[in-house]
């Protein structure tokens, strides 16, 4: 302060007070006593170093004029100072007020105190009221009258009042003060600040260095301080710590991205971790700058407002704390997960009541699910699994195309969020699937339509981030219409251009011989050959076979495609297999049928054609066996030369061999009439309902499989089943012995036809009526005489044979079947009271067995 | 390779039923009068090459032989709009054109005289057809060509053709009214032994019964050849759609009549149908209500005045087929059930729109209330078999039954024709007819007896069916026997008697 601005204020002071006292009524001359006084006062007042108890904060102290001036409802004043403020602190250059905040506390001071006195009419008694009577002011300068000054100060009107002398008690403390300190501290706070900053920043400052061995910043050992000082360094250093840790994952993984798999998610999450770290370096800048400020003494505190000390960097720190903290979390958790898990574990932390957390977790997860959402979104649309880090909850695999549906992809569960619930997983597996499948299987490109079609419906566009954390509910919607329409086409698909139904229809009408004149000619044909052993068989013949099978029957004017796929397919035979065990039909599914019809479910196929083909043979077994039998065939021949007791054989032994063949074709046909009605039909019934209702693929899949079940274990070819089966197969093996059997007694009968019609040719001749012969024996050529004994014996023993062996056959029938349909009702898996009820229609087996 | 059937009509009475037969089945197969397959007849998914073959040009030819001793009738088709359907070659009319005379030995012994052209013709059919399966024969057992004639084809088939099934269609004559044809009885008598020896199954057409549905059911009041006729057809083109429409069971011909035949000898089979209708009478019957059926079903048991005429299609109701209608098509088996008489078998063709389970649901509605008696002497069910309808023929009714059954007081129909016959034989009436063919030449009429005895037989054995011993029938008492088996050739030598 030069000489002509020291004389300029003091004048303007004089005046100043002049001006004040003048106002007075009472006191108007500046020789006035009492100006004398005043402006001593008024000097003294200025060149202290008297500050106000707040931060000098111009914008704050706007703020509360606009306040209060709000309060007291004069709204359209406090626009008016606030306009005027900005005009104000804009102001700057030459002739503008400098000091701002003090000018504008200046005059919110005044108007407290008019508002305070209102009633005192005079305003010049804002000096006077300090008290001038002179006693406080008697400048007591020695020390030992300084306490009793400043009490005498507060006493007076609650103003502090600090002297300015050097020989202050107060100055002399702080100096003590200061000087223990210095003694206390090797180092000065400023160093001690400036390197918690630099540990902040991760960096090792002079004194406080990162420990490995406590893992944390310390201040070194060797640094006397106060264990104070020393705890609080180690306080404020855990930013530094948390900092490092978080920098170190970021780093870390910003190092790994071109080479490891940090994953998308990661990258996000490490881009958003950066973004959040420029905030805290923004804030390290501020205070770095504020750091420069010397700390002030105690005593000189009122002038320097922007330091840093400990304490303040404790404060500064509060929330940058919160948040590096609640990101080392994360990242601690996160070190090991990628993707999906990664933003799962996120999420978890998300769920926060404060609001502040949550409003930071949700800021990190927009930016870490977004990737996320991004592959969602284009898996869902586009069908791409873009997912080179395998994030994704949904995991795809390389595999063939048939089993691209079942297990070319699969949920991960571990990558999946829990934000996304298990079902809109599956939903959206499904979806992206469905669109794989129509690509690759069905070679389709339809599905772009509905797909469009869909984020149309949705509301979201098919753009790339369209989508974001906290919109789960607009990813459902989108994921819903995406999953409809691609099912739909999906379905679309399989039904009108790959024929699902037709191909479902050709398989139950060729492998579970629903075309029944083609299977009788195929029977027919094939039959003779499958006698052989099962090595001697050529496939290759058996397969021109089922051409002309199909050339003769109505097969013929069927879908060439489905013919095409009609294969004949040996199994694998061991020794002693005759064609009938290995022979078999298969259907070709082909691509994107052979997802329904996979090899397993072709298996189970196969199983129930061998079983219908065996039934199938025991039938035509037992019609041949009729035919041999037929009504024209034996009757119209009768044995009119038989001996009585031969005739009688020969009528017991066809009449046993009659009522077992009705035995053994009421059992075949009724199983047949079982397996049409109550096992094939109703379950096709069944099914086709069910693909009427059929949603997605899952559900034709789930549907096709009840189906293939149902037929399955209701043919007794199921597990549970297997005593049943077994009794059954004994059965048939029964009754194709039986058929042999048969033929072998009416070759007998039919050779001795022939014979007794030999012998009764001579005398046909002789006489017109084949009834007039009498005595054999008395006719030429007697050797028949002979011949007819021997004949008739012959006869006898055959038929009499032929019948002991029918018995044996029907009392094992017998047996057999009644251990088969006592097995029926108690079977539980499966409802096999449809065909007990056909078996025992009548009650016959019933009433055999009364006690049953 | 289709199971071929070839369809031999014999007689008057046979060439009208096969002409109606024919007439149905172009009309469900989509053929045209002149035999060419009709534009919309693409989806029928029916197989046409068991009655059909295809000549050069495409069009199909029945497999039948139009055989008569006199050419009224066969004329007549030849006049009417079908006479391009037929192969002209496969119409046999007798030169002289006398016909029979309502004589059976006339016929069968013209039936011999002319053997060798006919069995020409069949074996040049037979020859046609890759893997022929049978023969069907329509005529009547009352009069001579159809009888005789038909008789002596039955002899010759069974021989030629062993192996190959032959099926009959067999008119049996009105017994409600006189006939005009005075010897029915005998030629009644003669033929049947023929259908019981030679014929592996007969499907026996009561006149008596199809006049009484024509007047009862249809309201006819003077039933017309033609309208009973359509009936029969009716019958026999239902018969043949599990042939003709391939499914998973019974698509041949053995196949269907195996199961219903499980002893030989009884293989004459009943038939009924529902709904029917003729064309003309439509409107009337498919106003019928349930209760108008129920009471229906209960005048049938007040026409117990002959009992096998309830037998033969006197079952026939038309029904309503809502959502019952399966179970009401079975459950009019109730009336036939004279008391002692037994089902040997049964079997259901059900045509149409089924819901597979609907049958098991008729089925065991049957059982629980016991409406249908069969034998006790091995088991037995009612066999249902579904079968696709023509979808060229429209019908009123989505769904339609027939019925074939054996059942054992069809044995009634054969004691009534021996009792017309004793009557008849006891006078010694009209026999010298008879006499003048060789068969019965020298007044051997032990042609007569033998038939008897075998009819007896046969009545015997149906009647032996309903009790439960059948399986020891004609075995526990050595004398029995005979008329079961031995007394077929007439006396036993004496020696071997003992």
């Amino acid at each position: 302060m030069d000489e002509e601005d020291q004389t300029k204020l003091i004048d303007l002071v004089k005046e100043l007070v002049n001006r004040l006292l003048a106002e007075s009524p009472q006191q108007q001359n500046p020789k006035n006593p009492n100006f004398e006084a005043s402006l001593r006062y008024a000097v003294r007042i200025l060149s202290s170093r008297l500050t106000p108890s707040i931060a000098p904060d111009a914008a704050a102290i706007a703020e509360s004029i606009k306040r209060r001036l709000a309060t007291q409802g004069r709204s359209s004043d406090a626009l008016t100072f606030s306009d005027l403020f900005t005009k104000f602190s804009a102001k700057t250059g030459t002739g503008s007020v400098n000091n701002k905040w003090a000018v504008v506390y200046l005059l919110k001071i005044i108007s407290d105190d008019r508002k305070s006195s209102k009633n005192a009419v005079n305003s010049s008694n804002l000096l006077p009221n300090f008290g001038l009577d002179g006693h406080g002011f008697s400048n007591g300068s020695n020390v030992s009258n300084g306490k009793e000054n400043k009490e005498f100060g507060w006493r007076n009107n609650g103003v502090l009042m600090v002297s300015k002398d050097p020989e202050n008690l107060r100055e002399i403390a702080f100096k003590e003060f200061v000087n223990v300190v210095k003694e206390e501290n090797e180092v000065s706070e400023e160093v001690i600040v400036r390197d918690v900053l630099y540990c902040c920043q991760g960096i090792d400052g002079r004194y406080v260095k990162f420990d490995a061995s406590v893992d944390g910043y310390v201040l070194l050992h060797s640094v006397k301080v106060p264990r104070a000082t020393r705890v609080m360094v180690r306080k404020l250093c855990e930013l530094g710590w948390l900092f490092r840790k978080v920098k170190g994952y970021v780093s870390e993984s910003m190092d790994r991205f071109p080479a490891e798999d940090v994953g998308t998610v990661g990258q996000a999450f490490c881009a958003a971790l950066q973004d959040e770290l420029l905030e805290y370096y923004k804030l390290l800048a501020v205070l770095e700058a504020q750091a420069m400020n010397p700390i002030p003494l105690v005593s000189e505190s009122a002038n320097a407002g922007n330091y840093l000390s400990l304490r303040r960097l404790s404060v500064w720190f509060a929330e940058p704390m919160v948040k590096m903290r609640l990101m080392a979390v994360l990242v601690d958790k996160c070190r090991v997960l990628r993707g999906g898990a990664m933003a799962g574990a996120i999420h978890l932390h998300a769920q926060h009541g404060d609001v502040l957390v949550h409003e930071f977790m949700t800021r990190l997860l927009k930016r870490v699910c977004s990737p996320l959402f991004e592959m969602v979104r284009s898996w869902v649309l586009e069908g791409e699994l873009e997912d080179i880090f395998a994030e994704f909850f949904v995991v795809g695999q390389p595999v063939k195309a048939e089993s691209l549906w079942r297990e070319g992809y699969r949920l991960h569960s571990g990558m999946l969020p829990s934000f996304i619930s298990q079902s809109l997983a599956q939903r959206i597996l499904r979806t992206g699937k469905s669109i794989n499948f129509l690509r690759v299987c069905c070679d389709d490109r339809g599905w772009a339509d509905a797909a469009t079609e869909s984020a149309a419906a949705a509301g979201t566009t098919t753009r790339r981030g369209g989508l974001g954390y906290g919109e789960t509910d607009a990813l459902e919607s989108l994921v819903i219409e995406a999953a409809k329409r691609i099912d739909k086409h999906l379905l679309d698909v399989i039904y009108k251009r790959y024929k699902f139904k037709e191909h479902c229809l050709a398989i139950k009408r060729y492998l579970l011989l629903g075309q029944g004149d083609f299977v009788q000619y195929l029977m027919d044909i094939v039959g003779p050959e499958l006698s052989e052993p099962a090595n001697t068989i050529s496939s290759f013949k058996l397969a021109g076979l089922l051409e002309s099978a199909i050339r003769s029957s109505n097969a013929q004017y069927d879908d060439p495609d489905i013919l095409d796929r009609l294969r004949v397919k040996l199994m694998p035979h061991g020794t002693g297999d005759r064609g009938w065990d290995v022979f078999s039909l298969d259907y070709d599914a082909r691509v994107p049928l052979d997802t329904l019809f996979t090899e397993s479910v072709m298996a189970r196929y196969l199983k129930i054609f061998n079983f219908l083909w065996k039934l199938r043979r025991v039938e035509h077994a037992l019609i041949g066996a009729w035919k041999t039998m037929k009504p024209n065939c034996i009757t119209s021949h009768l044995f009119t030369k038989l001996q009585h007791a031969v005739k009688l054989q020969l009528l017991s032994t066809l009449r046993r061999c009659q009522v077992l063949w009705d035995e053994m074709n009421h059992f075949v046909t009724n199983l047949q009439y079982y397996i049409m009605f109550e096992v094939l039909e109703v379950s096709w019934s069944n099914f086709s309902n069910e693909m009427e209702v059929a949603k997605d693929l899952d559900d034709l899949l789930a549907a096709h499989e009840k189906y293939l079940y149902s037929i399955f274990e209701k043919s007794l070819l199921g597990e549970r089943s297997q005593s049943l089966y077994k009794s059954l197969f004994l059965l048939f093996d029964l009754i194709l012995q039986f058929r042999s059997h048969a033929d072998r007694l009416y070759e007998g009968i039919f050779e001795l036809q022939s014979r007794t019609m030999e012998s009764s040719l001579s005398s046909r001749d002789k006489s017109k009526s084949r009834r007039q012969t009498k005595d054999k024996s008395s006719e030429p050529g007697s050797w028949l005489s002979d011949g007819r004994k021997a004949l008739t014996q012959r006869a006898g023993e055959f038929l009499r044979n032929m019948e002991q062996e029918l018995d044996a056959i029907a009392k094992e029938y017998k047996s057999l079947l009644e251990g088969f349909l006592a097995q029926l009702p108690v079977q539980q898996h499966v409802d096999l009271k449809f065909l007990l009820f056909r078996l025992d229609f009548t009650e016959f087996y019933s009433q055999l067995r009364p006690n049953v | 390779m289709p199971r071929e059937i070839i369809t031999l009509q014999v007689g008057q009475c046979g060439n009208q039923i096969g002409m109606e037969f024919w007439k149905q089945l172009c009309l469900e197969h989509g053929i045209s009068k002149e035999g060419i397959l009709e534009d919309f007849a693409t989806q029928g998914g029916d197989r046409k090459d068991v009655f059909f073959y295809q000549a050069d040009d495409q069009h199909y030819i029945p497999r039948a032989l139009l055989i008569d001793l006199e050419p009224r009738v066969i004329n007549g088709i030849q006049n009417s709009e079908y006479r391009n359907l037929y192969n002209h070659e496969n119409i046999f009319v007798s030169d002289h054109g006398g016909g029979a005379g309502n004589n059976w030995a006339s016929g069968y012994h013209q039936g011999k005289g002319v053997e060798e052209d006919i069995m020409d013709m069949i074996d040049r059919e037979a020859d046609g057809s890759d893997s022929l399966e049978g023969f069907v024969l329509c005529h009547s057992i009352a009069g001579g060509t159809g009888s005789g004639m038909g008789s002596y084809l039955l002899e010759t088939l069974n021989d030629r053709y062993s192996k190959k099934l032959v099926q009959t269609y067999s008119v049996f004559p009105n017994q409600m009214e006189t006939s005009d044809v005075v010897v029915q009885p005998y030629n009644s008598l003669l033929t049947l032994k023929r259908l019981t020896l030679n014929a592996d199954c007969v499907v026996v057409l009561d006149n008596t019964a199809l006049n009484r549905i024509a007047v009862e059911r249809l309201h006819l009041q003077n039933p017309t050849f033609g309208q009973t006729n359509s009936l029969v057809s009716t019958v026999m083109s239902a018969s043949t759609t599990t042939l003709r429409y391939p499914g998973y069971m019974n698509n041949d011909l053995v196949g269907l009549l195996a199961s219903l035949i499980p002893t030989p000898r009884c293989h004459f089979l009943m038939t009924g149908y529902t709904p029917l209708t003729v064309e003309r009478q439509a409107n009337v019957i498919r106003k019928t209500t349930v209760l108008d059926v129920m009471r229906r079903l209960l005048q049938v048991k007040s026409f117990a005045y002959s009992k096998f005429n309830e037998l033969q299609l006197g079952i026939l109701l038309t029904l309503p087929f809502s959502r019952r209608k399966i179970l009401w098509f079975l459950l009019m088996l109730e009336q036939k059930k004279p008391s002692q008489a037994k089902y040997i078998s049964i079997l259901n063709i059900i045509q149409g729109e089924v819901d597979p389970t609907q049958v098991h649901e008729s089925l065991q509605r049957i059982r629980e209330r016991k409406l249908v008696n069969f034998i006790e002497w091995g088991p037995a069910s009612i066999q249902v078999a579904l079968s696709r309808k023509s979808p060229y023929v429209q019908t009123a009714h989505r769904v339609s039954g027939l019925m074939l059954a054996s059942h054992t007081s069809i044995r009634h129909l054969f004691s009534k024709c021996l009792s017309q016959y004793e009557k008849l034989r006891k006078k010694q009436a009209f026999l010298d007819n008879y006499r003048k063919f060789p068969m019965f030449a020298d007044n051997d009429l032990s042609e007569f007896d033998e038939s008897r005895d075998i009819i007896e037989s046969l009545v015997d054995e149906y009647k032996a069916c309903e009790s439960p011993d059948y399986i020891k029938w004609g075995m526990e008492d050595p004398d029995h026997v005979l008329t079961g088996e031995g007394n077929a050739t007439g006396t036993v030598d004496p020696k071997l008697a003992v």
